[in-house]
């Protein structure tokens, strides 16, 4: 049962570790704050998540406290990502290499009417 | 008072989750918190209640591993894209309705769209069309709506 929770743990660490360093990597390549929030925002809880797994097998810290964190999480993850494409757009940070923006056209359409 | 007990409920749930005590003091202290924090912020009543409330369940429980899948998938798909070394993306924002009246259907459609692979709601405007920056523009309209279709089926029995 040792062995099992100590295999799961490491398993866990790894793959977490490796989703949080790939998070990084396309922060850093990834062209545009868009782009960047798809990185950061959704590998990176992914990433917490899967050390949060780690932590709840192998540490005190119980699964009841770390299913909580994972909940809260995913509930607001998305929301920040969001909340920041959402900024950024309405202060006209542009996209690059963008091949469409239906945005862009609603938003004329609607200066248009 | 029903609806009340229902937070009350929930919150002691969160503090004992949160504690990992299960002593019978433990409970009582998490009960009167609950019971504090439900006095002072007095939650406004649900709009709908469940008419089927198995079925209601059944369909949250289908919703949540839905996302926890793509939830994987998505992960797996972006560092795919950030450790190849070409970094192959189109992207680009497209317009997909949201397909459901409610303002909480709209932020839960939203919020599963935002976790899904490559796929970030950016702006929501009042026609209720979310305008999600995608990382690959290509063939996006089809790729989403089928998977948005199966969310608002369970959307719809869980909030009928």
């Amino acid at each position: 049962m040792e062995d099992i929770r100590a295999l799961v743990a490491i398993l866990a660490i790894m793959v977490g570790t490796f989703f949080s360093l790939a998070g990084v990597l396309g922060m850093v390549r990834l062209p545009d704050v868009y782009s960047r929030l798809h990185a950061t925002g959704k590998v990176g809880i992914y990433g917490a998540v899967l050390l949060l797994v780690a932590a709840a097998v192998w540490t005190p810290l119980g699964w009841g406290r770390a299913l909580l964190l994972m909940a809260l999480l995913m509930v607001t993850g998305p929301v920040s990502a969001h909340v920041i494409s959402s900024a950024a757009y309405r202060i006209g940070l542009p996209m690059k290499n963008a091949i469409r923006d239906d945005l862009a056209a609603a938003q004329s359409q609607a200066d248009d009417n | 008072m029903v609806i009340y007990l229902r937070w009350i409920v929930a919150l002691a749930l969160v503090y004992l989750a949160l504690t990992s005590n299960l002593e019978p003091s433990n409970i009582v202290v998490g009960l009167l918190l609950a019971g504090g924090v439900v006095a002072l912020i007095r939650p406004p009543r649900r709009p709908t209640q469940p008419r089927r409330p198995l079925r209601s369940v059944v369909a949250s429980a289908r919703y949540v591993l839905t996302l926890g899948y793509d939830m994987v998938v998505s992960g797996v798909q972006v560092a795919r894209i950030v450790l190849s070394p070409s970094l192959p993306i189109r992207p680009g924002i497209v317009a997909i309705p949201a397909e459901t009246n409610t303002d909480l259907g709209i932020a839960l459609s939203a919020h599963a769209v935002s976790l899904t692979p490559g796929e970030l709601v950016v702006e929501i405007d009042d026609d209720h069309m979310m305008y999600t920056h995608c990382l690959d523009a290509t063939h996006a309209e089809t790729y989403i709506k089928d998977a948005h279709d199966l969310r608002i089926e369970l959307l719809n029995e869980i909030f009928p």
